[in-house]
């Protein structure tokens, strides 16, 4: 490896350059959040979508190029730890022993020994074994896997930023708006990249909204039959935070509002002889029984003057035109201002007599608004952020331990000296040694 | 309301534990620290009660949901995530020191949930978004993250006030310092309080990452508080490798810890003056 060091690979492998990076997309992340979203899709450029900016490509593709290269070139460092040999121990580590680590005793070798295995297979592992000077050396090792914990982090940030940009490149992210009972297979793509025909077609058969008693929104749903070559393939419900998934596409609700077609459902009679029910939205027109008439609504309205719903007619007989609304609530309207009708003939359902028009109520129709994503990258994007969360657990919770006990033969008894080293958090390596010798002690002293 | 009253209890309880702090700090007895102990556990426990019953209210109305709902419960429960963690550190350290630069971020949050004008205090059912088991572990993991950030603001300032002491009276050994935790301990509580924080980071973001994705449609849309999170996530990366690879200790491992605890306060708070998916919070 150290021959093969070019320019290039120097470069990439520093971790100055990983900090450098980093820092430079923090504040490409802090400039981008304080700048204002683009209005609409035309508006967007490099500018105001940094996270979508040439700049924020370059610095992902080095910073991932830097910890490729980083993690490569320290590997064999960690493959050196992982197979370094416990025997011989690391020089010098039985130098300098403090008191508290050396446990002697009157017990001889055989009797040591088998005490001292005891302890040090308690966990996992056993200790290996091995002559040394005037004695035995043993050791036990744990949490090896412990070294690779960094590599795993750097694996999976590396397999979230592909997740993202196999997502970017075959993902497909629109919305649609649907009224209820419209059916359609065509997605507007988002950030004005068109329109996109979805292989099925969706058709909305339900959208509700329903509310607290304190007013907030409790529940907004949509209740959607997918159809392919004509054919009812499924049908499903999408709420807020429940997607439903049809052949891989992710439909969400989103928004919802209503369709400006409002239908009104009109009734009319003439002394309890000729009636009929009609419904009907703005710019429709029907017939009428009496002088070859025709009516048409010129306009529904959900609340009119505070007065509540109401639609005007405008009746054509060939020979003159009527004109007047038609108001739901017309009793209590009445009832509030007598001389209504006189004073205000435009309000009288009855003008065109001998006929009397009234609003049986009006038909909110809504839309629902769809998101609509296809992102093949998610499951890279999940597994990452699994790795991730396991790495980082290995590397914060987990360490690679080694124990080294050194029996030897006194003239008077056995010594035993213990020591050890890890590769994060000595300390508390070191309590647990301690804890050790003052079992071993009590054992020995038996 | 009993919680309400209970809670404003707390606010006061966490004032007068860090006047406490302050003393033991000033007047080096030991007793104004344990007085200091005694107020903050007290405190501490009356907070624990008072979200519990904030949480039973909320089941007694007949909507029942963990109180993180709002920008006030989550100010409620991130001073409780705080003296928590407080608690825990110098329960391990024995040593009272760090409550004077901690317990005061307790209070201020407190007080900042009681005063703070428009603070919508009531107990109200979940909107359609916020009807999702991600709900709590989201919330939970971001805010023991923020208060183990916390800790580790509170460390570096006791850092590198200690260290200042140290080096304007280098002779006379200063009283006032000589109690204090030693440098080393404080660097090492800095980087585990660090670590921990981002640990805890990371499940938050995967989790609310995870809940993005069935809520929104999309696991990452640059929403600012999600951007700011990746950015304060990313200030603590880079504090971990400059004192992992590169052997950063001590002064700069301190100002980083503080630089990284200004990107929280501005992730949790700042970011709401942003137009923003996250306005509930």
């Amino acid at each position: 490896m150290a021959k093969s060091k070019n320019l290039f690979w120097s470069f990439f492998s520093s971790v100055k350059l990983t900090v450098v990076l980093l820092f430079l997309m923090v504040l490409l992340f802090i400039v981008a959040t304080f700048l204002p979203p683009p209005s609409d899709a035309q508006e967007i450029n490099w500018f105001n979508d940094l996270y979508h900016s040439p700049l924020f490509y370059v610095l992902a593709t080095l910073f991932s190029l830097n910890l490729i290269i980083c993690s490569l070139n320290r590997l064999p460092v960690a493959v050196r730890q992982l197979n370094a040999p416990c025997f011989p121990p690391p020089a010098g580590i039985f130098d300098n022993q403090e008191r508290e680590r050396i446990v002697l005793s009157d017990k001889d070798m055989t009797a040591g020994e088998a005490i001292v295995k005891k302890f040090l297979s308690a966990k996992f592992s056993s200790p290996k074994k091995s002559e040394w000077k005037n004695g035995l050396l043993f050791c036990r090792e744990r949490g090896r896997f412990s070294l690779f914990g960094v590599y795993l982090v750097h694996l999976s940030v590396l397999i979230i930023i592909a997740g993202a940009l196999i997502g970017s490149v075959f993902g497909l992210e629109g919305s649609m708006n649907l009224r209820e009972g419209e059916t359609s297979s065509l997605i507007r793509l988002d950030k004005g990249r068109g329109v996109h025909q979805l292989p099925f077609s969706v058709r909305c058969d339900n959208f509700s909204v329903e509310f607290y008693d304190t007013g907030a929104p409790k529940t907004y749903r949509s209740d959607l039959s997918f159809f392919k070559n004509g054919e009812l393939k499924q049908t499903g419900s999408v709420l807020v935070n429940h997607p439903f998934t049809f052949e891989g596409v992710r439909f969400y609700q989103a928004s919802y509002g209503k369709a400006d077609d409002n239908r009104a459902l009109i009734v009319y009679n003439s002394a309890g002889k000729e009636s009929a029910k009609i419904t009907a939205k703005e710019g429709d027109t029907f017939d009428l029984p009496r002088q070859k008439a025709r009516a048409t609504v010129l306009r529904v309205e959900e609340n009119i003057m505070g007065l509540g719903p109401a639609v005007k007619l405008d009746i054509d007989t060939g020979k003159r035109n009527i004109q007047f609304w038609v108001f739901q609530h017309i009793d209590e309207i009445a009832r509030a201002n007598p001389d209504l009708f006189a004073e205000v003939p435009l309000f009288n359902p009855g003008l065109f007599a001998p006929l009397v028009f009234s609003l049986e109520r009006l038909d909110n129709r809504y839309f629902t608004g769809l998101r609509v994503v296809r992102d093949p990258g998610v499951p890279f994007v999940l597994s990452g952020g699994i790795l991730l969360l396991c790495g980082l657990i290995i590397i914060f919770f987990t360490a690679h331990e080694r124990i080294w006990l050194l029996l030897e033969r006194q003239p008077e008894g056995i010594k035993i000296s213990v020591t050890g080293r890890a590769s994060r958090n000595q300390a508390v390596l070191e309590r647990r040694l301690e804890r050790l010798c003052q079992n071993l002690s009590k054992e020995l002293a038996i | 309301m009993t919680h309400t009253l209970i809670l404003s209890y707390v606010t006061f309880i966490y004032f007068i534990a860090f006047v406490f702090y302050l003393f033991k700090m000033i007047l080096q007895k030991d007793a104004w620290g344990r007085l200091a102990s005694l107020a903050t556990w007290l405190g501490f426990l009356a907070h624990t009660l008072a979200f519990i019953l904030r949480w039973k209210a909320s089941h007694d109305m007949g909507f029942g949901h963990a109180p993180l709902t709002n920008l006030y419960e989550s100010l409620i429960f991130f001073a409780w995530s705080i003296a928590f963690l407080y608690l825990a550190v110098e329960w391990r350290i024995k040593n009272k020191s760090l409550g004077v630069f901690v317990v005061p971020v307790a209070f201020l949050l407190m007080a900042y949930a009681s005063i703070a004008p428009g603070m919508n205090t009531r107990i109200e059912p979940l909107i359609p978004a916020l009807q999702s088991n991600w709900l709590t572990t989201h919330v939970l993991t971001c805010f023991m993250g923020y208060a183990a950030f916390t800790v580790a603001f509170g460390c570096a300032l006791l850092y590198l006030w200690k260290d200042k002491k140290e080096r304007s009276a280098r002779e006379e050994k200063s009283a006032v310092t000589q109690k204090l935790p030693s440098l080393t301990v404080l660097d090492a509580l800095i980087y585990q309080s660090a670590a921990l924080g981002f640990v805890f980071l990371a499940i938050g973001i995967i989790t609310g990452s995870v809940w993005a994705h069935y809520a929104w449609g999309s696991y990452w849309s640059w929403d600012p508080k999600e951007t700011w999170s990746l950015i304060t996530w990313l200030v603590y990366a880079i504090l971990l490798h400059a004192r992992y690879v590169r052997g950063w200790r001590g002064r700069r491992l301190a100002v980083l810890a503080i630089v990284g605890f200004a990107c929280v306060l501005f992730t949790y708070l700042g970011v709401n003056f942003l137009p923003s998916l996250h306005s509930y919070t």
